[in-house]
This record gives C-alpha cells, structure tokens and sequence, in this order.
C-alpha cells in the first residue's frame, strides 16, 4: 500500500504539471481578453501597452507560463516600456506559493482565496453532513422496504431532488420564507434571503442557523436524492446475498443483519462516491453561493472568470484540480482499505 | 451493533459538529486596518445599498467596474464633480477656474493652457491632517508614474503640474483641452492623501486602495469581502453637519432577483443600475421608488461596418452592401425606434438620433422618420430588388461593387452582458429588416470578444463583423476626444482608436479639430455640423437612449440617479424620513 501511495502522489506531481500546462493555455487563448475588461471599452494604445506590461502580458505565451510557474525574479523585465530590460522581475511563481496579483484587486491572488475558502468549507461541510445523515436512512429504509408507499414517496422525492434546478429553488425557497412568511411576533421575515449573518454585528448562534437554513436546503436536496439513490441500490444488491440468510439462520435478528452486515458492505461505494465529493467543500457551489450572497469559492471561480482575471482564475482551477486529484487517491486508499478484496500492488 | 445508545450518541456527536463548525465559522465582522469611528448605536440612521460584486478597490481606475466609484464617492473628494444635469461643481477646489477669473489663462500662439487650482483650506483627513496641494501633486506622481501608473482622459494633453503654494497649484497643457475642469475629480478619481499611501506601491496596487484615509462624507468600518462593507459618519467631514445618516452598510447580494426582493420587502434602500423590467416590477411599491437620470448618456446604436467584413480599408474593400449611403439610410427608416422603447424598455427609454442631445452641446437634427415603405424605395432604387421571391434582396445593379445577384445577407451581433431587453431589441430589429427584404442572423458574445485588440480577434477592431448593436456615450460634459475617437480618419486604424465603422469623412475630421477650444460658442456650431454631417453620411445609427435607473426605498430623500457619476455623488444630502 506504501508503494502504491508513494507511486499515486509522484503520479499527481507530474499530472498537476500537465494539468497547469492545459489550464494556462486554455485560460489564455479563450477569446476576450483582459485588456477590454481592465481598460474600458475604448483604451488609448498608451494605456493597453502600458496594462499589458503589468499584467505581464507582453511576453510570449510559453514565457508566461515559464514566469507564472517558477516567477521572474531571476532575470529582468522592462517595467516601463521603453524597450530597455532593466528591472528585476518581483514574481516567484506558482512553485513557490506566489499565484500573482489579481488583476481585479491588484492583490496577491491567494489572499483573495484564503478569505473565501472557510466560508466555502464551512457551508459545504454542513450541507454534506446533512445530506448523509438524511440520506442514509432513507436509502436503507426504501431498500428494506422496496416497493413500499414509503418507497415510492422517496423515489419520487429523489428524482424530484435531482431534477429541480439549484437556480429555480434556491429562489422559490427565499420567496416562501424570506418574502412570503413572516415571523409572528416581530414582523420579520421567517428566514433571512442571503448571507453568512445579520450585518448589525455580533455573533448569535441562532442568527448564524438561520442563515444556513435556505442554501443548506437547497444544497442537500440534490445530494439526498443522489446518496439515497445510490444506497438503496448497492443494498438491494446486498439483500438477497447468501451470507446475509445465513446470519438470519444463526438466529441474529434483522436490525443486526441490516446494520451489521448488510450495511457495512453497502456503505463501501459510498464512502467511496463521498470522497470523490469532498472537493465541493472546497470548490463551492456557484448556483448556491451566487443565489445566496455567500462569499465563497464558487462565486469567486465565476467572478474572475467573468472579469478574465486569469491570475485569481488560475489559482482557483489549480487549486481546485490539487483538491480533486487528492480525494481521489483518498477514495482509492479507502477502498482497499474497507474491501480486502480488493488490493494494490 | 447500533443500539439506542449508540444512535443517541452519533446524533449527539452530529449536532455537536455541526454547532463547532457555526462557531468557528468566519466572523464576519474584521476590522480594517482604517480605524474608523466607534460603531453607531441606538437611534442610529443607517441604510443598506446593495451591489452584486465586491469593488475591486476604492480606486476605479484599477477596474472601472462603478461599485469601486459608488464607494469612492463616500470616502474621497477630487478637484470638481458633476452634477446629473452636466453642471460641474467645486469639491476640494475653492471655486472653479476659468477664462474669466483669470484661472485658465491660454497662449494662443502657441496654441495651450495653463490652469491655477486654489483649494480650499478646511477640508481634513479622517486622521485630522489637511488636504493640500502636496495631496495633488503625490496623486499626479503616481498616476504619471511609467511603471506603476495608468492612464486618465486627458493626460497626454499635461506637461507638467506645478505646486505653487500649500493649497494652489498649477496645471500646463500642451495644447487646449476642452475637459481639465474634471481631469482631477468627476466619477473615477479622487486625490489621494500623500502622507498615507505608499507611492512605491503604486497607483493603482497601494493599499490605501482597499483601506482609504477619507475626506469624504463617511469613513470605512469594515469590509468582509464578499459579504458586506460598513461605513460610519466622518465626523470631520468639511460640510457639517452633513451627512444626516450615521452609517451605510453596502451589502453584496449577486443575484438581481434577490436584490429586488430585498427592495420590495424594505431590507434595502438602494439597487443601481436595475434594468426596465425590474424598474416595471417596482412600480405601485410601498418600499421602494425608481430615480431615473434627468439626463441621459447612453445612446443605443446600430454600427455599419463600411469596409468589407474582415477588412479595415472601406476605400480599398468598400462593403458589399453597406457601402452605399443610401442602403444605410434605408435601415435607419425601417426601425421603428418607438416600438422598441415602449415595448421593450416600458417607455423608460427614450428615442434619440444624434451625438448631441444632451446639454450643454444639443443640435436640432430633424428626427429620422420611420418608413419601412420608404425604405423599400430607397432600396430598390439603389439596385437591390428581390428577383426570385424568396423574401431576400439580391444585387440587381447595386453600386457597391457588389456581385450581381449577391444576397441582402449580414451577421447582426450584439454583448450579452446587458441582458434580455438588447437581445429582444436584436431581434425586433432583425425582424424589421426582415420585412424589407434584408435578411439578419443574429448573434450574441460577450462584451470583451466585441471589444478586444484586432491582435487578440476583437470583432470590431479586426472589421468582422457587419452591423452590431450596443450602447455607448461620452462621460461628463466633454465629448470632443469621444467624438475624435469614434469619427476621426486617424481613429479608423484598429489600435489608434475606435472608429469601428471605417467612416471616412475629411469634412468631419477638419471640424473635429476645430472642436478643441475653448470658445464655447464656436465649439457648440462645431459639434452641430459635425452632427449634420453623420445624420447625412448614416456611418451608424443613434436609436435610444438606455434609461440610467436606481431603485431606492421611500424612506430615504434626496436620492438623485445621475449618468455623470455614481447614485452616491451626493449621499452627504440623503436623510431618512
């Protein structure tokens, strides 16, 4: 198992090296280009040259990526246009932590993740913990109870789940309980429309609960149905299995046969699908971030790539590829590591 | 084995983690590095605006988005701003200079100007430093810097800026520029506090930037990114007692309908920049108003591409179809501009067929008629006629140089970024020309493909394109670089300006350069002929003007919606009711 974690993680070094390579290229031939958004409309020349040098988009393409991944700070530039290098760069590249300055903000780019990325890590964590523990019991209990009322109110619950649109919901969601309800006593709308918190100050738990209600909702409601799906079907799968009538002729009861038995093979495809989740706690949901106004990792994906502030869109996509290639060796390792069938040599 | 005690126990240890996480979760409220005021409390007068993204800064020269100028205007002063009926007013400056007192003083042979600013002297920083000319002169450095700054309207027209004395300074220009009295103030800058910003920073990457020193009406609090910004009362604000309002909170809330939903329910006091439909949707509110810009600044508009589609040269590569005037005066008849704005636009556009409808530079061209008849004539008679029935004009004797029998086909492009009522105009007008016999496909990109480099694949400046559709107008009240940039021969070269149309006119390029003075009333015969002159040639057509329109609730007073700046231009004169 060493050898093969050993032989993943250089695997991912050198797929992360492609993966940056792609990403570069693609994030800067898109049509529409940085210039336009920077400058206005109708820039004079002056200010487009001038922008492009310190953007640093005066260099070829193949010398931009060199600079963005290792910086320039090992040789000089011409910082004012007159044609003449003689400026020591000030970039140290992506391999040494330095993702460059937002176009947008004239910021280091990974300052603008860092305030994001909790906010992103703390609602998506909350909307996944909700979802499995709605969706694990109501998977076991349609598998046990296949073509029941019950299963049939949760099948149809689950493709209702996957079918409404995050956008249609999330709206719908704060019409009914932010426009349409209101809080009996005080006249305030049910539930709050967006936000991490109330912007009068102070921390209230029961103000911070509110503000999850709405977009945890509509976050949890595709996931339910998605897990919920896919553990009613590995348990049926499991159901009838021979091992499991073997343990009913021992005598052991059935709840001990469910959970003990059956659920625990079960579970092992999903354990795995849930780690091939895990990178939406750090990516985000654009819908939901955006519908909501929480300042996540999402929005900031799709504001930076609607401004084509490639530094900030870059890091995101890095990083977000980064969070994506290491859950998947973490599902792979759990793997074999719940299933003693299966090995890795 | 899961027993009672062991699902209480996971559920315990579920909602255990659940509470962690609230509880370590971000708090919002940071403090910024700006030690503003003590946070207002009690009978606090406080409004919330809404926005959909962060401001990139409080400098709109670094991404001129308009939430960066929105926010400006609460913490910063420039030289002059302009008020929404296009009258410029002093804001640091103790009066404005002038020809008449002795202010702008202009050397006719050699054809420049000299202005002398005086300041006024009460004006302080939030920290209790004064405002001076050393503030103008550190700004002036560091937007002029090569490396680290930008470029204004305007600056290539300065030699150099002079300090004179603590609170005067001079300006020298190298020839006459029409716009100085906002070239230190209007919507986008602000003088910035010498003795607080880092210069070695830069101007448009300081941090000052994101944490501003004020000497505006308010001072920033807080600003969680993302989230929301808190502005307090600048107690040394220099026109107190103003502002009446103690504190505005600017909230980010990125989806419009939400916005106006907060509007409707009274959580908001003010949207920017909402479109006609939500402007409709507001109508009949308890909680909120629409203010619409007594004048207007963006005029919607039909570019003809002269030169042949791919080309830049309209004398070497006339277009097939569009070369011809009176093809072009053709489309313009067939337009029917009233349907458009009360059907699409609710009646809150208005029809405008010139460059100068506003004040102070209004000409009375006589407005285009519309008459799909007429233009059919005018059609036929410049050898375009539908020979085989198919609803499609072909090329029957055309003078543009036009192959016989060449389709009456274009491409009609438009950006997506305004939204629905530009896409339903699209395709309204490319159903009028339909009716004449002149077939439009229609297609929709971003913004930035429009508008980019030629060397980049920009449509527009690379001449691909035949006719598009977008708004655009001058800033404040000096049109004479817009009107070079989009008119002049030397604009025509993709690079040197934006004279996407190819239009070629030796006639107009003389009055442009007749324009630069300062003589008002030769300067208002001018942009009339120059008027007259495109009504005639029709390189493009001014179809509306788009309604610049802030929603704001009824409890607030004083809100005034102004093309010449952002809604908050004047949020030292809001009070609550």
């Amino acid at each position: 198992m060493t050898t093969y974690i050993l032989r993943r993680l250089i695997q991912t070094v050198g797929l992360l090296f492609i993966l940056s390579a792609i990403l570069f290229t693609l994030v800067n031939v898109a049509p529409g280009g940085p210039i336009t958004a920077y400058a206005g409309r109708r820039p004079r020349p002056e200010r487009i040259e001038q922008l492009k040098r310190q953007f640093g988009l005066d260099q070829p393409l193949p010398l931009q990526y060199v600079y963005w991944l290792v910086g320039n700070d090992w040789t000089k530039i011409d910082s004012d246009g007159d044609g003449i290098k003689d400026t020591a760069g000030s970039r140290k590249g992506i391999l040494r932590g330095d993702f460059g300055l937002s176009y947008r903000t004239r910021k280091p780019a990974l300052d603008e993740i860092a305030s994001r990325l909790p906010n992103t890590i703390y609602l998506m964590s909350i909307t996944m913990a909700v979802a499995l523990i709605i969706a694990i019991p109501l998977g076991i209990y349609s598998a046990i109870k296949q073509y029941s009322l019950f299963d049939f109110f949760a099948t149809t619950f689950s493709f209702a789940g996957q079918a409404i649109p995050e956008f249609w919901l999330g709206l719908l969601l704060i019409i009914i309980f932010y426009a349409w309800l209101k809080n009996p006593w005080t006249g305030e709308p049910l539930l709050p429309a967006g936000g991490i918190s109330s912007l009068d100050g102070g921390f209230s738990l029961s103000d911070r609960l509110a503000h999850l209600v709405l977009p945890v909702l509509t976050g949890t409601l595709g996931w339910i149905a998605w897990y919920s799906r896919f553990l009613r079907s590995s348990m049926l799968e499991i159901l009838p299995l021979n091992y499991l009538k073997a343990a009913r002729a021992r005598g052991m009861t059935e709840r001990n046969v469910i959970f003990k038995h059956a659920l625990s093979n079960a579970l092992i495809p999903i354990v795995t699908l849930i780690a091939l989740d895990l990178p939406y706690i750090f990516t985000g949901a654009v819908l939901i971030e955006s519908i909501f106004a929480w300042p996540g990792m999402g929005r900031l994906y799709y504001q930076s790539a609607v401004d084509r502030d490639y530094p900030l869109l870059l890091a995101v996509l890095i990083i977000g590829a980064a969070f994506i290639i290491l859950c998947n060796l973490i599902a792979d390792i759990l793997y074999a590591y719940l299933d003693p069938r299966v090995r890795y040599e | 084995m899961f027993t009672k005690k062991r699902t209480l126990l996971f559920l315990t240890l579920a909602v255990i983690f659940s509470l962690t996480i609230v509880s370590c979760s971000p708090t919002p409220a940071q403090p910024s590095a700006t030690e503003g005021p003590a946070s207002p409390t009690g009978s606090e007068k406080s409004i919330t605006i809404v926005i959909p993204e962060d401001p990139p800064s409080f400098n709109p020269m670094v991404a001129d988005t308009g939430y960066d100028a929105l926010v400006m205007e609460l913490v910063l002063l420039g030289m002059a701003d302009v008020d929404p009926n296009g009258n410029v007013f002093p804001e640091l400056a103790a009066d404005l200079p002038t020809v008449e007192n002795g202010g702008v003083t202009i050397d006719d042979d050699a054809g420049t100007m000299s202005v002398t600013w005086t300041m006024r002297d009460d004006i302080l920083w939030q920290d209790g430093n004064q405002v001076t000319a050393d503030d103008v002169l550190f700004t002036w450095n560091a937007i002029s810097d090569p490396v680290n700054g930008t470029w204004i309207p305007g600056i290539d027209y300065i030699d150099s800026v002079e300090q004179l004395s603590q609170n005067s300074f001079i300006v020298n220009y190298n020839s006459i520029y029409p716009g100085y009295l906002t070239q230190f103030g209007g919507e986008q800058l602000a003088i910035w506090p010498a003795h607080y910003c880092n210069l070695e920073q830069g101007f448009l990457s300081w941090d000052c930037g994101r944490e501003p020193l004020s000497d505006g009406p308010f001072v920033l609090h807080d600003w969680v990114l993302g989230d929301h910004m808190t502005f307090h009362k600048n107690d040394n604000y220099y026109l107190a007692p103003k502002p009446e309002l103690d504190q505005v909170l600017v909230q980010i809330v990125p989806d419009d309908v939400v916005r106006k939903t907060m509007m409707l329910n009274g959580d908001a006091d003010i949207d920017m920049w909402i479109n006609a439909n939500t402007a409709k949707d507001l109508e009949g509110s308890e909680k909120a108003k629409v203010s619409l810009s007594p004048t207007d600044r963006w005029v919607m508009r039909l570019y003809f591409n002269l030169a042949q589609k791919g080309t830049v040269d309209p004398i070497a590569y006339p277009h097939p179809i569009l070369s011809d005037v009176n093809v072009r005066r053709a489309i313009r008849s067939a337009v029917d501009v009233d349907t458009i704005t009360s059907e699409i636009f609710h009646g809150l556009a208005t029809p405008a067929w010139t460059e100068f409808f506003r004040a102070p530079y209004q000409c009375a061209v006589p407005r285009p008629a519309y008459d799909p008849e007429g233009a059919k004539a005018m059609l036929e008679k410049a050898g375009w006629t539908d020979s085989d029935g198919d609803g499609v004009r072909e090329c029957h004797g055309c003078s543009t140089g036009a192959p016989e029998g060449y389709a009456m086909e274009m491409e009609f492009i438009t950006y997506a970024e305004f939204g629905e009522p530009l896409e339903l105009t699209q395709q309204l007008i490319a159903e009028m020309l339909g009716e004449i016999g002149i077939k439009m496909n229609i297609t929709v990109v971003e913004g930035s493909i429009l508008w980019d480099q030629a060397e980049n694949g920009g449509i527009e400046q690379s001449g691909n394109f035949d006719i598009d559709i977008w708004d655009d107008g001058y800033a404040g009240v000096d049109p004479t670089d817009y009107i070079w940039e989009l008119y002049s021969q030397e604009a025509l070269v993709p690079g040197d300006g934006y004279n996407v149309m190819r239009y070629d006119n030796a006639e107009v390029d003389a009055l442009i350069d007749e324009a630069y003075t300062l003589d008002e009333a030769s300067r208002k015969k001018t942009f009339c002929a120059i008027a007259d002159q495109i009504n005639e040639d029709v390189p493009l057509v001014h179809l509306f003007t788009t309604p610049n329109l802030e929603a704001y609730s009824t409890r607030l007073a004083g809100v005034q919606s102004t093309v010449n700046d952002l809604v908050t231009w004047n949020i030292a004169d809001w009070t609550l009711k």
